[in-house]
C-alpha cells in the first residue's frame, strides 16, 4: 500500500475538519455582525427622530414661554399646551434612553465575535504547530498518528470555543424587553 | 428619605441610562461595575433593592444573587435582573437563585420605573 493511499483518510479528515467547523465559526461571525448592524441601524434612526422631535418639543415650550412673558399673563390654554409639550418631551426621552442601549447590546456582540476571531486564530496556530512538529523524514506512521490527534484537538477547541460564546444578546430590535415579577 | 438602589453592569453606558431613569423617579442609585463589586458595596451599605446583570466579568449575576441571599441583611431585599437573557432557562435559574423579577433589556425608563415603584414604593 502506497504511503500516499495510507495517509488519505487522516488528511481527508483534517481538511474536512477545518473546513467544516472554520464555515461553522465564520457563519456565527456573519450573523453577528449581521446582529450589530441590524441594531446600530435602528439606534441611529431613532436617535435621530428622538432628536428631531426633542428639538420640536423644546422650540415650542420656548414660543410659548415667550408668549407667556411678553403677553404678561397665563392663559389657560397655555398651561395645558405646557403640560402637553412636557409630556412629550418625556416620552421622547424615554425612547431616547431605550435606544441608547444598543452600546451596551452590541458591545456584547462584538465581543463576541473578537473572542471568535481569536479561537480560530489559535485553531489556525494548531496546525502551523502540527507542521512545524512533523520532521521531514517522518514515518508514515507517525505522520498518520500526528494527523489524527490535530484533528482531535481541532475538534475539542471547536467545541470548547462553541460552549465559550453562548449567545446572550438575540435582540434584533430596540424594543424594550418583557419584565416578569417571580 | 429617598430608596437606594443598587445598580450592577460591567457596561458604563447601560449603569448610566439606569441611574439617569432611576434618580429622575426619586431614587438614589449606587453603581457597581461587576458581581464582585456589588457584593462589596451590598456589603457596605444595605440597600433597598438590586438591580442586576447577567453576564458581568468576575462574577456573574446569578451568584451575585446567591451571594447576597447567603447573607442574613439581604434575606428579604427584592433583587432583580436586568440582562438580554430572555430563555426560560435562565429565568428558571434566576428565580432558583433567588430573584424577584426578570426585566429583558433595552428597558424603557417609564416601566422601569413602575416595576421598582411596584415592588419597594
Amino acid at each position: 500500500m502506497s504511503k500516499k493511499k495510507m495517509l488519505g483518510p487522516q488528511v481527508k479528515q483534517l481538511l474536512s475538519g477545518v473546513s467544516d467547523h472554520g464555515s461553522a465559526h465564520l457563519s456565527e461571525v456573519e450573523t453577528d455582525l449581521a446582529q450589530t448592524a441590524l441594531l446600530l441601524g435602528e439606534a441611529i434612526e431613532k436617535l435621530g427622530f428622538s432628536f428631531m422631535a426633542l428639538h420640536t418639543a423644546v422650540s415650542k415650550e420656548h414660543d410659548e414661554i415667550d408668549f407667556v412673558i411678553h403677553s404678561g399673563f397665563v392663559p389657560d390654554a397655555s398651561v395645558d399646551r405646557l403640560k402637553n409639550i412636557q409630556l412629550e418631551i418625556e416620552q421622547h426621552i424615554n425612547t431616547a434612553v431605550t435606544c441608547l442601549q444598543f452600546q451596551d447590546l452590541t458591545s456584547q456582540l462584538i465581543s463576541r465575535t473578537m473572542q471568535r476571531c481569536e479561537g480560530l486564530r489559535e485553531v489556525l496556530n494548531v496546525l502551523g504547530v502540527a507542521g512545524e512538529d512533523m520532521p521531514q523524514d517522518s514515518e508514515t506512521d507517525d505522520i498518520a498518528f500526528l494527523l489524527r490527534e490535530t484533528t482531535s484537538r481541532l475538534e475539542k477547541q471547536s467545541a470548547d470555543l462553541k460552549n465559550l460564546l453562548r449567545k446572550a444578546v438575540h435582540q434584533k430590535h430596540l424594543d424594550s424587553g418583557d419584565i416578569e415579577l417571580f | 428619605m429617598a430608596k437606594t438602589i443598587l445598580a450592577v453592569d460591567d457596561s458604563g453606558s447601560l449603569r448610566q441610562m439606569v441611574a439617569f431613569s432611576l434618580k429622575a423617579a426619586g431614587y438614589q442609585v449606587i453603581e457597581a461595575v461587576d458581581g464582585q463589586d456589588g457584593l462589596e458595596k451590598a456589603k457596605n451599605q444595605v440597600v433597598d433593592l438590586v438591580l442586576t446583570d447577567q453576564n458581568m466579568p468576575r462574577m456573574d449575576g446569578l451568584t451575585l444573587i446567591k451571594s447576597l441571599r447567603g447573607l442574613a441583611t439581604y434575606q428579604r431585599v427584592p433583587i432583580l435582573m436586568l440582562t438580554t437573557e430572555s430563555s426560560d432557562d435562565m429565568k428558571a435559574k434566576g428565580r432558583a437563585a433567588g430573584a424577584n423579577g426578570w426585566l429583558v433589556k433595552p428597558f424603557d425608563p417609564q416601566k422601569l420605573t413602575e416595576v421598582v415603584k411596584k415592588v419597594i414604593g
